[in-house]
């Protein structure tokens, strides 16, 4: 992208914003260029000087040139053999001196010849570019400029690769002054055209131009494609994403002439036709001609402009409008609501023409309310105490010891999780394990026990590191809470040039599904196709992320754990940190010997192998002395190794974030390539929520703010996508049905007002989450019995109207939860950290990723849950999605789930246990039988269940002889397991 | 091709019934014919009309090189230990030309050459279609294998086999309709045959052969008839208490999954079960009388997959620990392709005399090819601009060979097949339309080709 397009947009950028340009400087005045291996030429009407022989200037590095390779963007000739000859290494430094005082800016060609580098770029030794990525073969960049001022008459310019990185270096320019640097002028276009070659234009260019390009490439065009115009002069010579169309005179270097003529299948003009022969080669005749072309007019305002969103019109969609507080509509049964959701509800019912169910009968309620709140089914004597309560706040007591238990939290806290995409490994090609990350899970499900508002909910977990606390223990919870920007996904196995991009893009979809419902990271790559999100947006979020420390999990090629955050007074952190690296480094010396000694020793045998074969008789006793001493170091060193790791560090660490170095704002990634940087754009909220910036030259990263913008009462997104969640859950569907996407792509509110509602009560009731569950398990809505006539059915397929309760399936965790309590050996002891080998021992690769499932009989919630490989049980049960968000779990039947329901031994266990039970707890079958259905369904059993119980026990009695009592008992327990009725909230 | 009809369902249940140990209740209901129209497996119409129903996708793990395998180069075997080209293990060096380690032969009347390696594939060469021009995006294992199975290559996906089952339902209710014959796990593990965000019966079916091939398919009850016995009771209150909720579709169907289930167990074991196999068919796929391992057994299995009406098999060669990457020695390719030539050339002459060739499309690939510049001493590092796969079967021009690399195979040179658009062609052969087979996830519609793909035309009859 040339210096005067961005400039443009970030004019634009700031005519938007309503601020006036500041005066365009006096331009650059050009001092001296460098081919830094290759002879003096000229550039853009500028006189380059060879490298090798120009005075006042110094290389170090090696001279390589490859001119074969095809640049991408082609440019023009002389530019071109300027690029393809380079000087290159690890490290390189530049050298000009002589220079006059004064402010100056550097331009720096780069390219690369076969495989894509990573490398710092430092100016007058500060890093201006930062692991910079050369690119794919042939890409190059015209990077800078770069403010510098002379110390001693001298600017250096260095490149320092990472790791394994070296940088080519191509050309050098040195302009003087504070104003704009020139772009490139690209050879040289006709600036004047003759009569002659206007005729030629007009002729055989333009006709071509307007039928086969116009259609996507021009003002008219219904969306502008690839940021490309050629309806104008200006249009063709700035070019689009790729670069310029035309380097002028040589058709060879020109993207339009290689487009059309399909030499490539990535770009390929007209897509679907090729032109005709004498087509390409008029327009090759016209390149050649240097593009003289008479045709007035802006380029990129234009393009801009046509894509632009019409915020006013975008703001009208129902999820981006302020949050109504609607009263509750009159109904015709004015007795029949119990509080002001029936009224919502029932409205609509009677608008139309359906009435409620009754209500459910008392055993369904108190089985469906506790599922609902804990996860588990009442006992029978929690069934017994609230069928002889008769008092009339008999069900608020249910509620209200429901949700003061801490099960609830365990049920709760993991829809959250599920939200979150909560997972105990990273997710990379290895999936290494996170042991500290439970303590983030362990947060989530306190947050929900405590009733922590939902608005220190959001701070918590974007910047509790930087909200401080009254006491130590707030401190730490809070940068614990902080885990859920660092449980982002992380991806591959590279360490150098390991994927950040990804792993903030997954931050900032999770933070946009989670938060505020939208698909924001639709625009990572153009701007969202559907909501109005551009990809200015996104980056604007980027830039926050992109100045967040994320701590490192480890991956194959780099093991330690890095920049995880020590859990010690605010005075101890430095000091911690320092003990923190020790170890590790430590541990990695200790490693390294390990391995080299063993190397040596293997080395030793294959030499004395080698000596016996060849029968060179007896080995030197030396030998033998140097391979007794290196298995003695061996064994000193694992020893060591061993020792240190397991002795763990005296403080606990957390798997949280923490401030980036250097938060700045961060240029666009045009189509989301991180090689490609268009525009910077500061760090702000989405424009169509307002907007809300950071002041400009925020040297922080900008969470603290986000959260609050989040919260701000002008976006109606947070109280709305929170309180549809609450919903959801009460009822297996929110009232918008697409609980991650209020956006075009989702579903709106079948109940708007109420959502609204809702929203308000949630948002002005102090955010408090178990309000809003009373609120809503007290209507009489949510008592509602689940039978529905026909009547109800065919008006109302889907019971969107909600005219009786939705039954469900349990989810995966339920089933699991209720299959260990009726066993009765479910483990509430606190779960903690999972049994994961210890640090030192890992070794995992992505060929011998980690992978374990670890048993117990705890809550399901407590199973640890890895990034790619699935729980078994979970990943047949529909469980979460622990690499991406699951807003909603699906219900699905299949013959899976049947066949681990007929024949897993977990289920065979529990259902032995059952029947143990049921054989001690009563007497005789009759009395077993009403025990098992009191334990299971909160119900006594009919008589035709009673019998049908009694003629299957004494089939199976007859079947097993003699000593088949307690297997027949084990029989009718795993029948109940496979009963819908077991696996289902009615 | 017609699926050969073992037992009804019907001779099944009776022999089963024996002794009138089963209840009335469970009887009726598993004589009962369900409505199809409730399966959400069931057939469903393709956009056009298919020249494959079904597919077999060999899948060898760890990277295959060309070179040595289906892309002969005199200018390899020339290599002189002076000459350069790509090399190293990720492809990032320029390394001494390393000369492949087997001679090429014309196979079958066609005369398309292939290696050593292979001598018994080779003699099927005429059924073939061989790519020599396939490119991928990522020169890392497991990237390279997600992105070969799902179209992406850093975010989990549906796979293949999954957007299959999704586009075109089963033919045979018994059985799951995407089936993964996979001993070992490759890289990228369970990812490469999960349905990901499809609904979760277009899951593969993990089956790791042995003696309880798919998960929980063995009967854990022993004594006779009790499981019977057991879903007779279940079948008999699950009816009650739908009697009381009619019309929920959900709680009837899964009550049905049980049926499904009780099926599986026997008939499952019977697909497994090569007893009934002829010496002859046996030695075909170089299996010995009794073996339920191995790839000659993963290959024969896939033929009765492929008879019984599963819509997609992938058979996985290899694992993330032990597969076809020879950094250090490329000798070591001989011993992975000993193991699977035999089978895939028994497995095509099988099909091929059973007439399911016409209907049935097979697939060979691997992640990526090779590099032709050394890495450590005699090995090859990982090279994902170019590598060789091959499609038999349905709808492909058989004996042909398309696409080229340059002199050394580091890159292509004509007919790029990239991986999106060797799945938009397979989907084409199943009469499925890439860019309209989609489904609806988080606010956009996904595809497996994403947003690229063509499908490749001169392959195709």
């Amino acid at each position: 992208m040339s210096t005067s397009r961005t400039l443009g947009i970030a004019f634009f950028a700031l005519a938007l914003a309503g601020a006036l340009p500041a005066p365009a400087a006096e331009p650059a005045r050009f001092v001296r260029a460098l081919n830094l291996n290759g002879p003096a030429l000229t550039i853009d009407g500028r006189a380059w000087e060879a490298g090798a022989t120009a005075p006042d200037f110094k290389a170090t590095g090696k001279a390589f040139a490859n001119q074969k390779v095809a640049l991408k963007p082609a440019t023009d000739v002389a530019r071109a053999e300027m690029i393809r000859s380079s000087v290159w290494g690890a490290k390189v430094e530049l050298a000009v001196t002589g220079l006059a005082p004064g402010p100056h800016q550097v331009v720096l060609y780069v390219w690369e010849d076969n495989h894509s580098e990573q490398f710092d770029l430092l100016v007058n030794g500060k890093i201006v570019m930062e692991k910079f990525h050369s690119g794919a073969a042939g890409s190059w960049r015209r990077l800078g400029p770069w403010r510098a001022e002379p110390v001693d008459g001298k600017i250096t310019v260095a490149a320092r690769g990472a790791s394994h990185g070296a940088c080519n270096l191509s050309g050098l320019e040195i302009w003087a002054g504070d104003g704009p640097v020139p772009a490139p002028t690209a050879g040289e276009f006709v600036r004047e055209p003759s009569a002659e070659q206007i005729a030629f234009f007009e002729a055989k260019v333009r006709p071509l131009l307007a039928d086969h390009c116009y259609e996507c490439h021009s003002a008219g065009a219904a969306k502008i494609k690839g940021g490309l115009v050629l309806d104008t002069a200006a249009g063709v010579r700035e070019g689009g994403y790729t670069g310029p169309a035309i380097a002028p005179g040589d058709p060879e270097a020109s993207l339009l002439v290689q487009a059309v003529r399909h030499a490539s299948e990535d770009l390929a003009m007209p897509p679907k036709k090729k032109l005709p022969a004498h087509a390409i080669a008029d327009l090759e005749a016209w390149v050649r001609l240097g593009a003289p072309d008479p045709r007035t007019g802006q380029a990129s305002a234009t393009a801009k402009k046509k894509n632009e969103i019409d915020w006013a019109k975008a703001r009208e969609w129902w999820s981006f409008r302020p949050i109504a507080k609607p009263a509750p509509p009159a109904v015709r049964d004015a007795r029949w609501p119990a509080n002001e959701i029936d009224r919502f509800v029932l409205a609509r019912i009677e608008a139309a023409g359906l009435a409620p169910a009754a209500a459910a009968d008392p055993r369904t309620l108190l089985r469906r309310v506790t599922f609902d709140l804990t996860g588990l089914p009442p006992t029978p004597e929690e069934t017994a105490a609230f069928l002889a309560d008769t008092s009339p706040d008999a069900f608020a007591r249910v509620v209200d010891r429901l949700l003061a238990s801490p099960r609830y939290g365990e049920r709760w806290g993991r829809h959250w999780l599920d939200v979150v995409r909560y997972a105990d490994t990273a997710g990379d090609n290895s999936d290494y394990p996170i042991p500290q990350l439970h303590r983030y899970r362990d947060w989530v499900i306190e947050a929900f026990n405590r009733d922590l508002p939902y608005d220190e909910f959001v701070r918590d977990q974007l910047a509790g590191d930087l909200r401080g606390g009254a006491t130590l223990a707030e401190q730490h919870e809070r940068i614990v809470a902080t885990g859920y920007l660092a449980n982002a996904r992380r991806f591959g196995s590279r360490v150098d040039d390991y994927p950040q991009h990804l792993t903030i893009e997954d931050t900032i979809d999770n933070l946009g599904r989670s938060f505020l419902g939208l698909t924001v990271s639709c625009a990572r790559c153009h701007d969202h196709k559907f909501d109005p999100i551009e990809a200015r947006d996104y980056y604007a979020l980027y830039g926050i992320f992109n100045g967040t420390r994320y701590p490192w999990p480890g991956i194959e090629l780099d093991k330690r754990q890095r920049d995880f955050v020590p859990l010690v007074p605010p005075g101890e952190v430095a000091q911690a940190m320092v003990a923190i690296k020790t170890r590790g480094d430590e541990l990695t010396r200790l490693n390294k010997q390990v391995a080299d000694l063993r190397a040596k020793l293997k080395e030793i045998a294959g030499e004395a192998a080698a000596a016996t074969e060849t029968q060179e008789g007896a080995k030197p006793e030396a030998k033998k002395e140097d391979k007794a001493t290196i298995q003695a170091r061996l064994k000193d060193a694992e020893k060591a190794e061993r020792e240190l790791g397991n002795t763990p560090l005296p403080f606990a660490t957390a798997y949280a974030v923490a401030e980036g170095a250097q938060p700045a704002d961060v240029p666009v990634q045009l189509r989301g390539d991180p090689a490609k940087p268009g525009e910077i754009v500061p760090r702000r909220f989405p424009t169509v929520l307002g907007g809300a910036a950071l002041p400009a030259g925020a040297a922080t990263s900008g969470r603290a703010q986000l959260a609050e913008w989040i919260l701000a009462p002008e976006n109606p997104l947070a109280a709305r996508v929170m309180a549809n969640r609450i919903w959801q859950h009460h009822f297996g569907r929110g009232l918008v049905p697409t609980p991650n996407d209020f956006g075009k792509q989702g579903k709106p509110p079948t109940h708007p007002e109420l959502l609204d509602w809702l929203a308000t009560r949630f948002r002005d009731g102090g955010w408090s989450v178990k309000a809003l569950h009373r609120l809503i398990v007290h209507s009489r809505t949510y008592r509602l019995a689940s039978g529905r006539n026909a009547d109800a059915v065919t008006r109302d397929p889907g019971n969107e109207l909600l005219a009786a309760f939705p039954r469900r399936r349990l989810e995966a965790e339920a089933i699991r939860d209720a299959m260990l309590a009726l066993g009765g050996n479910l483990d509430l002891t606190p779960a903690g950290a999972h049994p994961f080998p210890p640090a030192h021992e890992w070794k995992y690769t992505q060929h011998n990723p980690f992978k374990a499932v670890y048993e117990s009989d705890r809550r399901s919630v407590y199973l640890m849950t890895q990034r790619i490989q699935r729980h078994p049980y979970l990943a047949i049960f529909d469980g979460a999605d622990p690499s991406t968000s699951t807003p909603v779990r699906p219900a699905s039947t299949t013959p899976l789930q049947a066949l681990f329901l007929l024949n897993d031994t977990f289920v065979h266990a529990q259902a032995g246990r059952l029947a143990e039970k049921l054989i001690a707890q009563a007497p005789g079958d009759a009395a077993r039988i009403a025990r098992a259905h009191e334990l299971l369904f909160a119900r006594p059993p009919a008589p035709d269940e009673r019998a049908a119980a009694e003629k299957f026990l004494a089939s199976a009695r007859a079947q097993l002889g003699a000593d088949g009592e307690a297997e027949a008992w084990r029989a009718y327990a795993r029948v109940l397991f496979r009963l819908n009725e077991f696996v289902t909230i009615d | 091709m017609k699926a050969p009809v073992l037992h009804t369902r019907r001779e099944v249940l009776r022999s089963l019934v024996g002794g009138s140990l089963l209840m009335p209740g469970i009887l009726s209901s598993l004589l009962a014919e369900s409505a199809a129209s409730s399966d959400p497996l069931a057939p469903k119409p393709t956009h056009f009309p298919a020249k494959a129903k079904r597919v077999i996708f060999i899948f060898s793990n760890g990277g295959v090189s060309q070179m040595d395998t289906f892309d002969p180069k005199p200018a390899l075997f020339a290599a002189d230990g002076k000459m350069t080209g790509v090399g190293g293990g990720l492809s990032n060096q320029q390394r001494v030309l390393l000369k492949p380690g087997w001679e090429f032969r014309p196979g079958g009347k066609c005369g398309t050459p292939v290696s050593d390696l292979f001598p018994h594939l080779r003699e099927c060469m005429d059924d073939v279609c061989l790519i020599r021009s396939m490119k991928g995006d990522d020169n890392e294992h497991y990237n390279a294998t997600l992105g070969m199975h799902t179209g992406s290559f850093f975010f989990s996906r549906p796979s293949i086999g999954s957007w299959v089952s999704y586009g075109l339902g089963t033919e045979n209710r018994n059985l799951p309709s995407f089936v993964a014959l996979a001993p070992q796990m490759p890289y990228a593990g369970l990812q490469i045959f999960n349905n990901d965000f499809l609904p979760a019966y277009h899951q593969g079916v993990r089956v790791v052969g042995g003696k309880e091939p798919i998960a929980n398919l063995e009967r854990r009850t022993t004594q006779r008839g009790l499981q019977e016995l057991e879903l007779g009771l279940a079948d008999v209150l699950n009816n009650r208490h739908l009697a009381a909720r009619a019309g929920d579709t959900d709680l009837a169907a899964r009550i049905r999954t049980f049926e499904t289930a009780f099926h599986l167990q026997t008939e499952a074991r019977e697909v497994f079960d090569l007893d009934k196999e002829s010496d002859e068919t046996l030695a075909l796929y170089g299996l010995k009388r009794g073996q339920s391992e191995g790839f000659g057994w993963q290959c024969l299995v896939a033929r009765r997959l492929a008879e019984r009406g599963v819509r997609f098999v992938e058979l996985v060669d290899g694992s993330s620990a032990k597969n076809w990457d020879q950094h250090g020695d490329m000798a070591e390719h001989a011993i992975h392709a000993k193991n699977i030539d035999q089978p895939i050339a028994g497995l095509l002459r099988d099909l091929k005399r059973r007439g399911m060739l016409a209907d049935t499309l097979v697939v060979w690939t691997t992640e990526f090819g090779r590099t032709p510049g050394v890495d450590g001493t005699k090995g090859r590092g990982h090279h994902s601009a170019c590598f060789s796969s091959w499609l038999a079967g349905a709808g492909v021009k058989p004996g042909i060979i398309h696409g080229a690399t340059d002199e050394i195979a580091s890159t292509v040179v004509e007919k790029k097949v990239h991986v999106h658009d060797f799945h938009a062609t397979i989907l084409h052969l199943l009469g499925l339309d890439h860019e309209r087979l989609t489904f609806r996830h988080g606010g956009r519609d996904y595809r497996l080709t994403d947003v690229f793909g063509n499908v490749v035309h001169d392959i195709l009859t």
